[in-house]
This record gives C-alpha cells, sequence and structure tokens, in this order.
C-alpha cells in the first residue's frame, strides 16, 4: 500500500511537473492545477458538510449573512456547528467562545506543519496570516503529502487553488442550505453527516506511507474511547493528538535508531 | 447582579444592524483564529526537513483520526439513527470500495454514504 501511492488512482497524482519544465510553469499553472485537485471530491464532500451547516443556521434563526460571514471568518466546520448548536440551545456568549476556542486547537498542529511548505521566500506576515487562515482540515489532507514532492515555488499557487476553490463550493453550498433547510428527510441527514468521517478515514490512509503515518492514525483510532475518561471534555482532543502522534513519533525514532545499529 | 449572568453574554443582546457580527468576531472568529496566528510565530523557524516538524504531522494525524473515531463512536442525533455496527461497516465498505475502484476517493465516500443511508432507513425509528 505505501509503495504505489504517488503513482496509481486519479485523486492522488501529483500534477505533471516531474519533466524538465516544472521551473518553467507559471504560478497561475499551479493554481489552476489546485483549482482541478479541488474541484472534484474535496469540494463536493466539503460543500456537503456545510449544506449541513447551512441548514443548521436557518434552524438557530441567524441570518443568511450571519452564517456566510461565519464561514469567510472562522472557516472551521466543527466550531461553526458548535457555534449554531449553542446559539439554538441558548448558551452563554462566553461558554460558546470557550468550547469555540477548545475544538480550534486542531487547526495548530495543521497549521504548523503546513505552513514551513507554503513560504517560497521569507513571506510577509500579512501572508502568512491570509495564509493560515484557509488551512482547515480538508485543504489540509489534500495537501500535506503533495506539498513536499513539489517545486517549492509551485506550492502557495496550489495551496491557493485548492484553498479558494473549496471556499466558494462551501460558500454556494452554505446559502443553498440555509434556503433548503427543514426539507431533509433522517436518513439523507445521516448519509450527510457520515460524509465527513468517511471522507478524512480514506483521506489519511491514502497519505499515509511511513511507519509514523501508520502508527498515528492506528493510536488516534485506538485512543479516541479511552481519552475522554482521562481527560475533561474539551481537552481529550488535543491530549489523544500529543499522545498518538508522541508515541507514532518515538516508535519510529526508535526504529531508525535500530535500522542504523543493524550491520 | 453577577457580571457573569450580565446581558451582555446573550447572544439576544447583539442584536439589529452589525452587531451580531461584532458579536460572531468576538466570540466565534476570535476564539478559533488565535490558534492560525499563534501557528505563524511557531512555523516561522521551523524547516521543512525538520524532525520537528516530523513530530507535529504525527500529532496532527492522530487528532485528525481521533476526530474522526469520535464522531462513529459519539455522533450527531441524525447518524446516530445507523447503529454503531453500520457506522463502522459503512466507514469498512467505504476503504474496500476505495482500494477496489483504482484508489477513487469519490467512490470510497459514496459506498460509505450509501451504506448509512440504507442502515439509518432500516433501523430508524
Amino acid at each position: 500500500m505505501n509503495a504505489g501511492n504517488e503513482t496509481d488512482g486519479g485523486a492522488w497524482q501529483a500534477p505533471p511537473d516531474s519533466s524538465a519544465d516544472a521551473s518553467q510553469r507559471s504560478a497561475r499553472a499551479y493554481f489552476l492545477d489546485g483549482v482541478k485537485i479541488a474541484a472534484g471530491g474535496p469540494t463536493l464532500f466539503l460543500g456537503l458538510t456545510y449544506l449541513g451547516i447551512g441548514a443548521l443556521a436557518f434552524q438557530a434563526n441567524v441570518s443568511l449573512g450571519l452564517v456566510l460571514a461565519s464561514t469567510v471568518l472562522m472557516w472551521a466546520g466543527p466550531a461553526q456547528v458548535i457555534l449554531l448548536a449553542a446559539l439554538i440551545n441558548g448558551l452563554a456568549l462566553p461558554a460558546i467562545a470557550l468550547s469555540i476556542c477548545l475544538s480550534s486547537v486542531r487547526l495548530m498542529p495543521m497549521c504548523v506543519s503546513l505552513l514551513p511548505l507554503l513560504r517560497p521566500r521569507k513571506p510577509s506576515i500579512a501572508t502568512s496570516l491570509y495564509t493560515s487562515h484557509f488551512i482547515a482540515v480538508t485543504a489540509w489532507v489534500e495537501t500535506i503529502r503533495r506539498l513536499p514532492e513539489m517545486p517549492v515555488h509551485g506550492r502557495l499557487p496550489l495551496f491557493m487553488g485548492i484553498a479558494h476553490t473549496l471556499f466558494a463550493g462551501a460558500m454556494i453550498a452554505c446559502a443553498v442550505g440555509y434556503l433548503l433547510a427543514g426539507a431533509l428527510p433522517l436518513a439523507l441527514a445521516a448519509g450527510l453527516l457520515f460524509v465527513t468521517p468517511v471522507y478524512f478515514t480514506i483521506a489519511l490512509l491514502r497519505n499515509a506511507r511511513d511507519a509514523i503515518d501508520w502508527l498515528a492514525l492506528g493510536f488516534g483510532f485506538a485512543l479516541a474511547p479511552i481519552v475522554p475518561m482521562i481527560f475533561a471534555a474539551g481537552f481529550d482532543l488535543l491530549a489523544l493528538g500529543l499522545v498518538g502522534g508522541t508515541a507514532a513519533w518515538l516508535v519510529q525514532r526508535y526504529q531508525r535508531k535500530s535500522a542504523e545499529r543493524a550491520p | 447582579m453577577s457580571l457573569l449572568q450580565a446581558d451582555i453574554w446573550r447572544w439576544e443582546y447583539w442584536q439589529g444592524g452589525f452587531w451580531p457580527y461584532i458579536a460572531l468576531v468576538i466570540f466565534g472568529f476570535l476564539p478559533s483564529e488565535i490558534w492560525r496566528t499563534v501557528s505563524v510565530f511557531i512555523a516561522s523557524g521551523i524547516d521543512e526537513k525538520s524532525e520537528f516538524l516530523e513530530w507535529v504531522r504525527a500529532v496532527a494525524t492522530a487528532l485528525l483520526a481521533g476526530v474522526v473515531a469520535n464522531i462513529l463512536l459519539n455522533p450527531p442525533p441524525a447518524l446516530a439513527s445507523a447503529p454503531l455496527w453500520a457506522r463502522a461497516g459503512a466507514v469498512l465498505a467505504g476503504l474496500i470500495f476505495y482500494r477496489l475502484l483504482g484508489r477513487s476517493v469519490i467512490a470510497g465516500v459514496i459506498a460509505g454514504v450509501v451504506c448509512v443511508i440504507i442502515a439509518s432507513a432500516v433501523y430508524a425509528p
């Protein structure tokens, strides 16, 4: 499963830039590659999630403008779901802010692992902040394995192509979901909610190549039922990532050390 | 009235004109965006080949796997209409279709979603 990932399967294929003309491809060409990568499955899957968020906003009795603004400003599906569900339940705003803050911790390891791949030259703070705003789960799983294999100058345009396509799709889906709200049968609603877990599971498996990836994945799944028993709600997610990721990293380190020592 | 029970902490207080948007920035945007902003400064000195980055990537992967497992174990109400074994089976079906149909992510996702829709239609009260 490890070796073939780069060559087979349309969705994972790198843009055809391994030939000699890679250095001459323009930023525009890379941006369009990004649009093409995102325009199929990823935008469809994220769009289905945002369809649900639009419908939830309708139930929460907030305006269409506000839920679209939350998509622009927050660009983090789970945090938006928390916000809207909390407004439906009439929670106090500081409690909502705290839940959002704890949920969005997940963005930090994603941003820290992706941003160093996305700077051709020393970027300005404004560019980095703008770039980081578009880092969320979908853009992360679609780029974290693709970017290191690409020429450095093409990475940021490719990422921007992916991110802006996802964003446009999410905004449209959010508005459609708001306008259609309430018309969804239960079984379809269940299917809609299932898009995220099955898509991310497949994407994570597709991305996994080295032992550390498989271990991190396995530990993440295995720890999920255990960690909430030990850590307080809200902190369990971060604890799970730190424990599972560190364990995977240590095992890989140990394996490498023993491989070096072996004759 | 204590400070924590003040009207200002209630959503209804921020109605009319631009006030909901200001509340969105304070109570939605800022608590979420702070992590991205912090990350920009943490990431600024890191080499892309460093071992630290490998560790962060492993943390992100484990965290994401945990998020997925959590949705499957403690699903939102509508998804809970399909029983746990059906949700787990649907993920498995998704992975099998993904592999069988030439590593097509779309095929895998559609297969998984169709399984859940059927299970929900059959088992929902």
